[in-house]
């Protein structure tokens, strides 16, 4: 299992754009009542925006996750996991 | 044996099955686990197991240090922020980083359910003599509902993230092992993670199942697999 952080992934601009799009458009259908905790922050779906807009730290870590996981389930992970 | 290993050893002889919760709760965050971690409380009193809760003002180095000193507790539950190298408390007051007293933590279990602790200081914290360390390698994540802020137990969706990662202090204080631990809150996890992707999941959870899917990918166990409190 790789945990690689975002820089250490190596996506072209072009790969990253992309990433950042489909993130950007997932968080426009979040639901309005959940919100999450990461970090010291608590961060509705605007604020989560933002920071992926602005390619921070969190934005960087949703970006991740959201790339992992498409991963995971395209390999079926998700129901072999130990 | 040389002198070093047997100065450790008459160092440790106070070390016992006793438990040290950090507990912080100064933000919104540290508020959801403040409170999640009353289960794991109440489960140590529930089995007469030696408890010191250092909550809220309670938490901060001064204290934390201390009672590592004077109790040596042989488990350490902390919970609060961090990031790679350090573990906070109360008003991130940094508790715990390479700079500890590596006799207060030899031999001891640490879960450290803070962010990115399992990054590096874990592995620190192991070669300083620490059995196992378990903690994560980004940042520890919890799906919350808005209307449920202000009342963290009575929140369904953190509760899908927060009882699995109690399993693991709680499997632990019944003398399992870390790696035990460490796999019985994954499978509660993904047990939580099918249920929230399946068609007897709400919108919302199934929104936040990638959240909990991160958390389940960065759960780690560092040192001795085979650590216990019995051990």
């Amino acid at each position: 299992m790789t945990d690689k952080t975002l820089d250490q992934l190596k996506l072209t601009e072009e790969e990253k754009n992309k990433l950042k799009e489909l993130v950007l458009a997932r968080l426009t259908v979040m639901p309005q009542e959940i919100s999450i905790s990461i970090g010291d922050k608590n961060l509705d779906k605007k604020a989560l925006t933002e920071h992926v807009q602005s390619e921070d730290e969190i934005g960087k870590q949703m970006m991740e996750m959201d790339l992992e996981f498409l991963q995971d389930l395209a390999r079926g992970a998700m129901y072999g996991h130990e | 044996m040389n002198f070093f290993r047997i100065s450790r050893e008459v160092l440790c002889t106070d070390m016992n099955n006793s438990l040290l919760v950090t507990r912080p709760n100064h933000d919104s965050a540290t508020n959801y686990l403040y409170h999640w971690t009353e289960p794991v409380i109440d489960e140590a009193k529930r089995k007469h197991i030696p408890l010191y809760d250092l909550k809220e003002d309670k938490a901060t180095k001064k204290i934390f240090l201390s009672y590592l000193q004077s109790k040596r507790p042989g488990f350490l539950f902390l919970n609060g922020h961090g990031d790679a190298q350090t573990v906070t408390g109360q008003n991130y007051d940094v508790l715990l980083d390479k700079t500890v007293n590596k006799d207060f933590i030899f031999d001891t279990i640490i879960y450290a359910r803070s962010c990115d602790s399992g990054k590096i200081l874990g592995n620190t914290l192991v070669q300083h003599g620490v059995s196992a360390f378990i903690g994560y390698t980004r940042k520890f994540i919890v799906g919350t509902t808005r209307s449920n802020i202000t009342k963290p137990l009575n929140d369904p969706l953190a509760k899908l993230f927060l009882e699995p990662s109690n399993l693991i202090p709680t499997t632990i204080l019944k003398g399992h092992t870390a790696g035990v631990a460490d796999r019985r809150s994954k499978q509660e996890m993904l047990k939580n993670f099918q249920k929230m992707i399946s068609s007897a999941g709400s919108f919302e959870e199934r929104y936040a199942a990638r959240w909990l899917w991160s958390d389940i990918r960065s759960q780690v166990v560092i040192g001795d697999q085979n650590a216990s409190i019995n051990s």
